[in-house]
């Protein structure tokens, strides 16, 4: 059995506070009377310091809205409302409550619980519209979550064989492509945005401690990250192989964003490299309209591993009508999963799918539409305190004085946010009864699509009943 | 016909205050005449004799805009026009896509009433989730059936095997789920077996042992044999009247149960047989159930340890959970118990209410149909929970195929829960109703909480009473099943 692979989760406080839910504003008719003081378990209501008669302002970060005050406030002083901040950070897919949980993860490493149901929608759109099976009394995990039985997520980067062959003699002819393997279905992309050296060397650390990779654009690549080029695959255009010769030589993954030129002439490509470095090779893909057919033809000229890059909101690129919404990376993803599978080269390419990985459940519903892996960028940054706005465009806005911070605090809230990644994980495929991560991919028949079940039940139901009275 | 032993007992809010959905704002223009506390029917207004000025408008007590209508509307009787209605914002922070603000407020008036609230503002039977019960609607006929509302049946059989064990009844299709010793505070726990008790039907002991003030009730209880095996023992099963296999619940479905250790108090520890302060297991699943054989091991080793007692099976929703359903037949359990992943009163991991196993909607529908093909289904009680919310999902849920529900989040609605969801958290629930805190376990009485749970069992009476009676049935027995009674917005026309 391979050692336990564990994240260490450790309380990580940044010192400020991100975005509150509440507002309680305490009303003129106030008698200073001290109630809500008493009947505040959180301690939201407290006197002023300076002057005990009266009262403070309501400290609304610890507010946890059990409405207490505001029902035993004995003059109704108190009026609580939604704060505009709340409101108005993230957007349709990055949702609120969405963004305060990862900030609240990157906190603490915890898997977040709460009480009293569910509270969302019944579905939504793309990974919101899928539930993942489990295992009632025949196929489960022996307490896999618990600890006391194994779950596995690591996976496995590169080329596979189709089957092995073997000679006349009985030894085995194959040659077995060399892969690399990371304990976690998740690697890491440096986002797009301009950061501090203090945030660049927070997420190269991060990387290098949960033993996953960074994609980082070649050019960014310094001496000063030097130590870290175990943990990094640059990424560059093809035409740029010449000019980062050190930097390719040092890796064990290269990304090669995908162009004509690589379309016509991948093996050419891979030789380059294969001169160069035993570095395996990624080929980023757009996740545009077209992009079953790059994939299918990427893998049939030998590819070792594909990676889908679809917009932040896990959209594909849309080459249609302008103000047309792309197709949702769960359908591109399951698309080009069966595309494979049809040309019956599935199992030889690695498939990594990024773009909108939001939250731990999404990259167990992205491998189950057919990802070997996911990749995630935002998410590393909300753990650190940016706020993301996808209104009127998207605006990633980094905190005050970030620049500042010590790096292993940002590092350790980027592990911890990966340490309650993981523990979801585990929670999702001991409740499928699945031990291996690598088993996950494509598994369509341990998740429920929204779409067909509701068309399979009440579809069925209601549309014969229409048809009947007619 | 309910039970003699229901009264309805005005019970209103143990607070001062409730929560407003509108605000009623009074400018500068007012004059202190007082002409709006004379006129306002609500309590909005009031003017203490003596005092100078009005007081600020109480606006919990406010109907809203149909006020409007009315000719003593104080906005249109103020003199100065210094009144004028809008939403209050707070309402806002009340309630969720499942249990909107409207759910919540429309549940107290029951349990402070005993019946459906009388407010055209209030959508109170349906939620806001876009799928599942929120889609449905009934079909009702345009004329209403001439049916006497004095002689509509809402009881139900448990035992429909007809194996010589007892021949429970209960007066309406729902009972009370199951939520453990620790979990829940003292007058939470009994007033929900009082009030069982009170409709005739059950409520559940839950997995954490049977605590002896329950004995009164014992005819009411059902207790939960679930995967730890804590607190159970062979006098535990004999008292009972039924018992209930947990493999795994709705919340968490395929995740096992952690009770920290700090909540693992003397008494949880004595009641559960266990050490104080150290962490319990309940894993996932039953270790020794690996095969419908085995499951029907168990089954067997508790009729015969109690062989007057009813088996139920409480399962979560798999895409595989008709197969258990029509396994537990065969196995010899009497009630299958299906718990959607909706619902769910305790802590659970929010990546798994969310995303784990499928709506009970969906499940109710494959396993009536599974059932029925196999041609068992009249001998099965199937028994559906997690996201039952309101009586017109209990009435959705029997036509779906449904012979009762199990609610949870209901009762505690009833006892002013706000869905906060801190039911763990520190010192556990702010209000009083889920934690064992021992200044918050004391919040209110257990005659406080009886009452109203009785009443909103009352209201929900009320409403499937109504229900049957537009569709001219004389018993609920007659609604199982009836998916032509309702309609799916998406797909009927």
């Amino acid at each position: 059995m391979p050692k336990k692979y564990h994240i260490h989760p450790k309380a990580a406080p940044l010192g400020f506070d991100y975005v509150c839910k509440f507002k309680i504003v305490r009303g003129e008719n106030c008698i200073n009377c001290g109630k809500c003081t008493k009947v505040c378990i959180y301690e939201a209501h407290k006197r002023r310091k300076d002057d005990p008669r009266k009262m403070a302002d309501p400290n609304t970060v610890v507010c946890r809205n059990c409405f207490r005050c505001i029902q035993e406030c004995p003059r109704g002083a108190l009026e609580k409302s939604l704060e505009k901040d709340f409101v108005n950070i993230g957007g349709a897919y990055w949702k609120p409550d969405m963004l305060l949980s990862l900030y609240k993860q990157a906190e603490d490493g915890k898997v977040p619980v709460s009480g009293a149901g569910y509270r969302g929608p019944f579905s939504g759109t793309g990974f919101d519209s899928m539930w993942t099976d489990m295992s009632e009394i025949v196929r489960p995990t022996r307490d896999g979550i618990h600890g006391r039985e194994y779950i596995n997520t690591s996976v496995d980067l590169g080329r596979r064989l189709n089957h092995l062959t073997f000679g006349a003699d009985g030894r085995l002819q194959s040659i077995i492509p060399a892969t690399v393997d990371i304990p976690i279905p998740i690697l890491f992309e440096m986002p797009d945005v301009e950061l501090s050296p203090n945030v660049v060397e927070a997420l190269l650390k991060a990387a290098a401690e949960i033993r996953t990779f960074i994609v980082i654009p070649a050019a960014q690549i310094t001496a000063e990250i030097e130590e870290y080029s175990g943990s990094i695959i640059p990424r560059l255009a093809a035409p740029e192989i010449d000019a980062y010769k050190a930097v390719i030589k040092k890796a064990r993954l290269v990304s090669i964003d995908c162009s004509d030129a690589v379309l016509e002439d991948l093996p050419g490509l891979m030789e380059k490299i294969g001169k160069l470095s035993n570095a395996l090779v990624i080929i980023r893909v757009p996740a545009a309209k077209n992009v079953e057919d790059v994939v299918a033809r990427l893998a049939q000229n030998g590819a070792e591993i594909i990676h889908i890059a679809a917009d932040y909101r896990g959209r594909g690129l849309n080459n249609g009508p302008a103000g047309a919404e792309g197709r949702l990376l769960k359908e591109i993803i399951r698309s080009v999963h069966l595309r494979l599978v049809e040309e019956r080269i599935r199992d030889e390419v690695t498939i990594i799918a990024s773009g909108g990985i939001a939250m731990a459940e999404y990259v167990v519903k992205a491998m189950l539409c057919g990802a070997d892996l996911t990749a995630v960028d935002l998410p590393l940054l909300i753990a650190v305190g940016a706020r993301l706005y996808e209104e009127p465009r998207k605006l990633l806005l980094l905190p005050d004085g970030l620049g500042r911070m010590q790096a292993p605090l940002l590092a350790q809230r980027i592990v911890n946010l990966m340490g309650a990644w993981h523990s979801q994980i585990l929670e999702m495929m001991g409740a499928m009864g699945i031990r291996e991560a690598r088993r996950l991919r494509g598994e369509s028949g341990r998740a429920i699509f929204f779409e067909e079940i509701d068309r399979d039940t009440f579809g069925n139901i209601f549309k014969k009943q229409e048809a009947a009275k007619r | 016909m309910k039970p003699s032993t229901v009264q309805i007992v005005k019970t209103p809010s143990r607070f001062k205050h409730q929560v407003p959905k509108y605000k009623v704002t009074r400018s500068d223009a007012c004059i202190n005449c007082g002409t709006c506390a004379r006129t306002c029917v609500y309590g909005v207004h009031e003017r203490v004799e003596g005092h100078n000025r009005v007081r600020p408008p109480i606006d919990y007590k406010c109907i809203g805009f149909e006020c409007r209508k009315r000719d003593f509307c104080c906005i249109d009787k103020c003199p100065r026009q210094a009144l004028s209605l809008s939403l209050n914002p707070m309402y806002e922070t009340l309630g969720d896509y499942r249990w909107t603000a409207d759910m919540i407020t429309g549940t107290w008036i029951m349990a402070e009433t005993g019946y459906p609230p009388q407010r055209a503002d209030l959508e109170y039977n349906t939620g806001n989730s876009g799928g599942g019960f929120d889609k449905l609607r009934f079909r009702f006929p345009a004329q209403l059936k001439r049916v006497d509302k004095s002689v509509i049946s809402t009881a139900i059989p448990l035992n429909r095997r007809n194996d010589g064990r007892a021949d429970i009844v209960i007066a309406l299709p729902v009972y009370g789920g199951g939520m453990s010793f620790g979990s829940v505070s003292l007058p939470t726990m009994i007033s929900k077996a009082h009030n069982a008790t009170v409709w005739n039907t059950f409520s559940c002991t839950g997995e954490g042992g049977y605590p002896e003030m329950l004995i009164p009730y014992d005819d009411h209880m059902i207790t939960q044999v679930a995967t730890g095996l804590f607190g159970v023992r062979e006098e535990t099963i004999q008292r009972v009247r039924i018992v209930e296999f947990k493999y795994a619940q709705g919340a968490k479905p395929g995740l096992g149960g952690h009770l920290l250790g700090e909540k693992v108090t003397e008494s949880v520890a004595r009641m559960r047989e266990a050490v104080k302060g150290t962490s319990l297991f309940s894993p996932f699943p039953f270790h020794s159930v690996y095969s419908i054989e085995d499951h029907k091991k168990h089954i067997d080793w508790v009729k015969e340890m109690n062989p007057d007692a009813l088996v139920s099976v409480k399962v979560s929703t798999p895409s595989d959970v008709d197969m258990v359903a029509v396994g537990s037949y065969y196995a010899g359990a009497h009630i299958i118990h299906i718990d959607g992943g909706y619902g769910g009163t305790g802590a659970a991991p929010d990546i798994a209410k969310k995303n784990i196993a499928m709506p009970v909607e969906y499940a109710i529908t494959k396993v009536h149909k599974f059932l029925k093909e196999e041609g068992v289904r009249e001998h099965m009680t199937l028994m559906a929970s997690g996201g039952i919310r309101t009586a017109h999902d209990m009435a959705k849920a029997i036509c779906l195929g449904a012979d009762g529900v199990i609610i949870g989040t209901a009762e505690l609605v009833a006892l002013e829960c706000v869905r906060c969801g801190n039911c763990e958290s520190g010192r556990g629930c702010a209000r009083g109703i889920a934690s064992t805190d021992s200044e918050l376990s004391d919040l209110f009485g257990e005659g406080w909480a009886t009452q109203r749970l009785t009443n909103m069992y009352h209201a929900w009476y009320v409403q499937l009473v109504d229900i049957l009676q537009r569709f001219g049935m004389r018993s609920v027995r007659e609604l199982v099943g009836r998916t032509d009674l309702l309609e799916h917005i998406d797909y009927s026309n």
